[in-house]
């Protein structure tokens, strides 16, 4: 007996330790137990009170990271807002065209500018669509605001306008108020200039220059631009500076007119030429 | 015995307000690496009161940490009754015996057994394999707490040689 008194002495840390570990285990198995649950109650709301008193204290480690957090969603709404903003402008520029529509201009391609060059004597854009979608050589090509340019290649999707930035590009114009007549062209240093004006005529700055009826190729009344420069060249013609009504620069969709040149026009003025 | 056993536990009460309420100042929470205070104090209680002392510490330590932390009530009672025990191993009456690198071992070694014992049990489901719960959880949370005890070692040798002279 006194043996056994010893050997348990002698393992009663193991004994303790036995008890320890079978109590957590009764634990783990009985999660449930409701009067436990009523203490941990109680203890969570002494812990919560302290720890509601601590959080006053600022956590620079969580204010980083929250921070970086509102940075990188600034961002993505940033470029969310921009595309919405573009979305909405594409929006304003398609119904502004749609609306050319309304105004019984027939037989309209739309199209998608996919490339374009304004720094050299030559310009051009190149469009999305071609003699598929009926486009040929000499349609005039135009937006809401005013004339583009007119066909001068196609191929089956595509199609290459010249602009009026272009010195091959002539176009009969007049003046819508004075109905003062001239031809338009590019100068190739930067100005589109009306020529053949007489000194005599009637053109102030900030006359518009729309398309004559005189012209094969486009119909009448197109706006091209505004006068911003109006002086004598020489004793004999008026010096006329253009400022285009469709600004190049930020230009994306434009309209093809399938214009239908009369053939029967055309025809007279080579004979009468001929002659 | 229970006198002595005082001084003890209000070392794991001051852990356990520690543990719930700033150690959020020292972990690391982009790896939700936090070091366990309570763990070290349970070591402490271990090296100090024996196996039988370091247990019961243990012990009364992880229920309360069940208690406040509304998870698995006896986890860490089991876990931490263990590492006390373990810790009883390293029992010493003289302090000037431990060497540091000793002690940081056994700090070591005893946070990683009831780690692993807390960590084993707690996440254990089909999904889970041994060696990434070692990996993402026992390693990293073992290392830093052993580092965090190591600072205390350090800190209490010092005072004790301020003391001494």
């Amino acid at each position: 007996m006194k043996s056994i008194g010893l050997f348990l002495v002698r393992i009663k840390d193991y004994l303790v330790l036995t008890f320890l570990v079978i109590a957590s285990l009764v634990m783990i198995f009985s999660n449930d137990n409701i009067q436990l649950g009523y203490f941990r109650a109680i203890a969570i709301g002494f812990i919560g009170t302290v720890q509601s008193g601590v959080s006053a204290v600022p956590n620079v480690f969580e204010l980083e990271k929250e921070n970086k957090y509102l940075r990188e969603k600034n961002i993505q709404l940033s470029n969310d807002l921009a595309s919405l903003k573009e979305a909405k402008l594409e929006n304003i520029r398609l119904t502004k065209l749609l609306t050319l529509k309304d105004k019984n201009i027939s037989g309209v391609v739309s199209a998608r500018i996919i490339n374009k060059s304004l720094i050299q004597t030559r310009n051009t854009i190149t469009l999305n669509v071609g003699e598929n979608d009926s486009v040929k050589i000499n349609m005039p090509v135009i937006t809401d605001d005013g004339l583009v340019g007119r066909i001068v290649g196609t191929s089956k999707n595509y199609s290459i306008a010249q602009i009026l930035y272009n010195k091959d590009l002539k176009i009969s114009v007049k003046t819508q108020r004075s109905r003062i007549d001239g031809i338009l062209t590019f100068d190739g240093f930067g100005n589109i200039i009306v020529t053949n004006v007489p000194k005599a005529a009637d053109v102030i700055v900030g006359d518009l220059m729309v398309t004559s009826e005189y012209s094969n190729l486009f119909p009448q009344g197109i706006p091209i631009g505004v006068v911003s420069e109006s002086g004598n060249l020489d004793n004999l013609f008026r010096k006329i500076v253009v400022r285009p009504v469709v600004n190049f620069n930020i230009l994306e969709e434009v309209f093809v007119l399938k214009f239908n040149q009369s053939k029967e026009k055309i025809e007279l003025e080579k004979v009468f030429k001929a002659k | 015995m229970i006198v002595s056993f005082v001084k003890y536990i209000v070392i794991i009460i001051v852990a356990l307000v520690l543990q719930k309420t700033f150690v959020w100042l020292i972990s690391i929470s982009r790896y939700n690496i936090t070091p366990d205070l309570v763990i070290l104090a349970v070591i402490y209680g271990g090296l100090r009161k024996g196996h039988i002392g370091g247990a019961i510490l243990g012990f009364i330590a992880g229920l309360a940490l069940d208690i406040l932390s509304g998870g698995f009530l006896g986890l860490s009672a089991l876990s931490y009754s263990i590492t006390g025990f373990i810790a009883g191993y390293f029992f010493t009456e003289d302090d000037d015996d431990e060497k540091k690198s000793i002690l940081t071992g056994m700090v070591f070694l005893c946070v990683f057994i009831g780690l692993s014992i807390y960590y084993l049990v707690y996440y254990q489901s089909p999904g889970n394999i041994m060696p990434d719960i070692f990996i993402k959880y026992v390693l990293p949370t073992t290392t830093y707490t052993t580092i965090i005890g190591l600072i205390f070692i350090l800190f209490l040798k010092s005072k004790r040689r301020s003391a001494y002279g």
